[in-house]
């Protein structure tokens, strides 16, 4: 599903975010990804849905080489790689159902398609009561839930969470880590970059450590450490 | 596809409305713009039909009375092709002299109405080899003594008047309208540029979650058409109080008697407007689609 060989990017002023990083990641995977602050686990995410572009090696994402693509198709790459945020990125004027369906409707779904999507998304989300609401009238945990929501409206083959647990109290992000098991079972990879500890060491899945842009470890069923 | 439709609509408008004072500014700036521009085209047309006579070099036109004999007529044919002093005349026969009488005064078919080709003046117009003012006055006043003679117009004051007051007025409303179309271009490029940076957040999300960069830029470039097509719809009601207060002015002075012919048909004005309008709408979209090209590079 995801594979990257060789892959370095350096950015202005010779910071190295990452390099000869080599990886492969099977469809319906759960990966996290490890290491302290700057040690290049968000321009690996970054890479991945084309934010950045990798300056060696080559990244193939569901058999698309992502760096060669031509920049008009960047969009729909995108459309099967959802994103989740530590700070959510919420749009603050728009309720819950709002947020989600603006997902969908800036990719041109049909109307109708939003009005049977949404609501049951927000119910696999466990929002279905708050529909109405802004985001600043809930909690951070219900929050990071809508933003999950919007990237996985789309039914995409990928979830990239950057760090989704960084800004929740410990029970919070163990609710949200459920909720991305639960999409994980149902078929769709997820890369999680993440400095959580507990939450890395009670999951046991794949983890991948980096340590100033070179990957240490790579261990399936692995622990933080 | 509708859905679609109504989204850009009324993503547009939400914008337009809010971002207002400087909507109205960009929008009055381009009115402005384009109504001095449209001026001045009125003008130069207004004074291209004034001296329609008088193109090509022609300094004075000797016009026979109605009812000149044909000896009368010979005797001025015969100086005209005889002396040194003529580079070139043309002869305007009734029949052409009613026809262009017709053309200029199209915009008046009761004036056309009252008069018949029978009663107009055939007219040499006439190119001396000398165009020096004081010559042809005095060519003018020689020729207006011969017998048949009805009257003779020199261009020297008249004409050269209103041609160096056109060009002038012209060129001055041209400039000003040039540096103002300017000023409208980065005004709107200004306006849409705020009205990027106000939905940042949702323009971040829309890239996120895969909008084509087209479905992200068409309300903004939209946006900037809207601000061209409306401030040149301004400008096209401004057009016409040009032609009937300000041309129609000099027609009615008598001040100087050439600025009589100094009308712009109305169907003339129509297609200033459409250009205006043409004009308007493609600064708009110039405007807005550099600020979205300088923003949205991915």
């Amino acid at each position: 599903m995801i594979r990257l060989e060789g892959v370095s990017k350096v950015y202005k002023g010779d910071v190295v975010a990452l390099r000869h990083a080599t990886a492969e990641i099977q469809r319906g995977e759960f990966v996290f990804l490890v290491g302290p602050s700057g040690s290049g686990k968000s321009t690996f995410i970054r890479l991945l849905n084309r934010e950045e572009v990798a300056d060696e090696g080559r990244i193939t994402v569901s058999g698309k080489d992502v760096g060669e693509m031509s920049s008009w198709k960047v969009p729909f790459l995108r459309r099967q790689i959802g994103c989740i945020f530590q700070d959510y990125k919420l749009l603050p004027k728009k309720t819950v159902f709002e947020n989600v369906a603006f997902g969908l409707e800036v990719i041109g779904r049909p109307r109708h398609a939003v009005r049977e999507q949404v609501p049951a998304i927000l119910e696999l989300v466990g929002l279905s009561r708050k529909a109405d609401r802004l985001p600043d009238e809930l909690s951070g945990g219900e929050q990071q839930r809508v933003s999950i929501a919007r990237a996985f409206v789309n039914r995409p083959l990928i979830l990239l969470a950057d760090e989704p647990t960084g800004n929740l109290d410990p029970g919070t992000a163990v609710g949200i880590m459920r909720l991305l098991d639960r999409i994980n079972r149902s078929g769709t990879t997820v890369v999680m970059a993440t400095h959580d500890r507990g939450i890395v060491d009670s999951m046991r899945r794949r983890v991948i450590e980096l340590d100033r842009g070179v990957i240490k470890r790579d261990e399936s069923q692995g622990v933080y450490e | 596809m509708l859905y679609r439709l109504w989204y850009y609509v009324r993503e547009t408008f939400t914008s337009l409305w809010r971002n207002l004072s400087l909507t109205l500014a960009a929008i009055l700036t381009v009115a402005i713009s384009l109504s001095l521009v449209g001026s001045s085209l009125l003008i130069r047309e207004g004074a291209a039909r004034a001296t329609a006579q008088f193109q090509e070099g022609v300094e004075f036109i000797v016009f026979m009375r109605a009812d000149a004999t044909v000896d009368q007529d010979a005797a001025i044919r015969t100086v005209l092709d005889t002396s040194p002093a003529i580079a070139g005349y043309a002869y305007v026969d009734k029949e052409a002299a009613y026809v262009e009488f017709q053309q200029l005064f199209s915009d008046k078919p009761e004036l056309v109405e009252s008069v018949t080709a029978e009663v107009m003046p055939p007219s040499y117009r006439i190119v001396p080899a000398n165009p020096d003012a004081g010559n042809v006055a005095e060519m003018a006043r020689q020729f207006g003594e011969q017998p048949g003679v009805k009257e003779v117009a020199t261009a020297t004051d008249a004409i050269r008047q209103i041609e160096d007051f056109s060009n002038r007025v012209s060129q001055a409303l041209l400039v000003a309208a040039v540096v103002l179309v300017g000023v409208s271009a980065l005004l709107i490029l200004n306006t849409v540029f705020t009205a990027i940076g106000a939905r940042r957040q949702e323009i971040e999300v829309m890239k996120l979650v895969g909008a084509t960069n087209w479905f992200i830029r068409i309300p903004f470039m939209l946006e900037g058409t809207i601000h061209g097509l409306i401030g040149a719809g301004l400008a096209v009601p401004a057009l016409f109080v040009v032609d009937r207060r300000v041309l129609a002015y000099f027609q009615e002075s008598d001040a100087v008697p050439l600025f009589r012919g100094f009308a712009v048909p109305e169907g003339f004005v129509w297609d200033t407007g459409i250009w205006l309008l043409v004009i308007g709408g493609v600064v708009g979209m110039i405007g807005s689609a550099v600020a979205v090209t300088r923003y949205m590079d991915v």
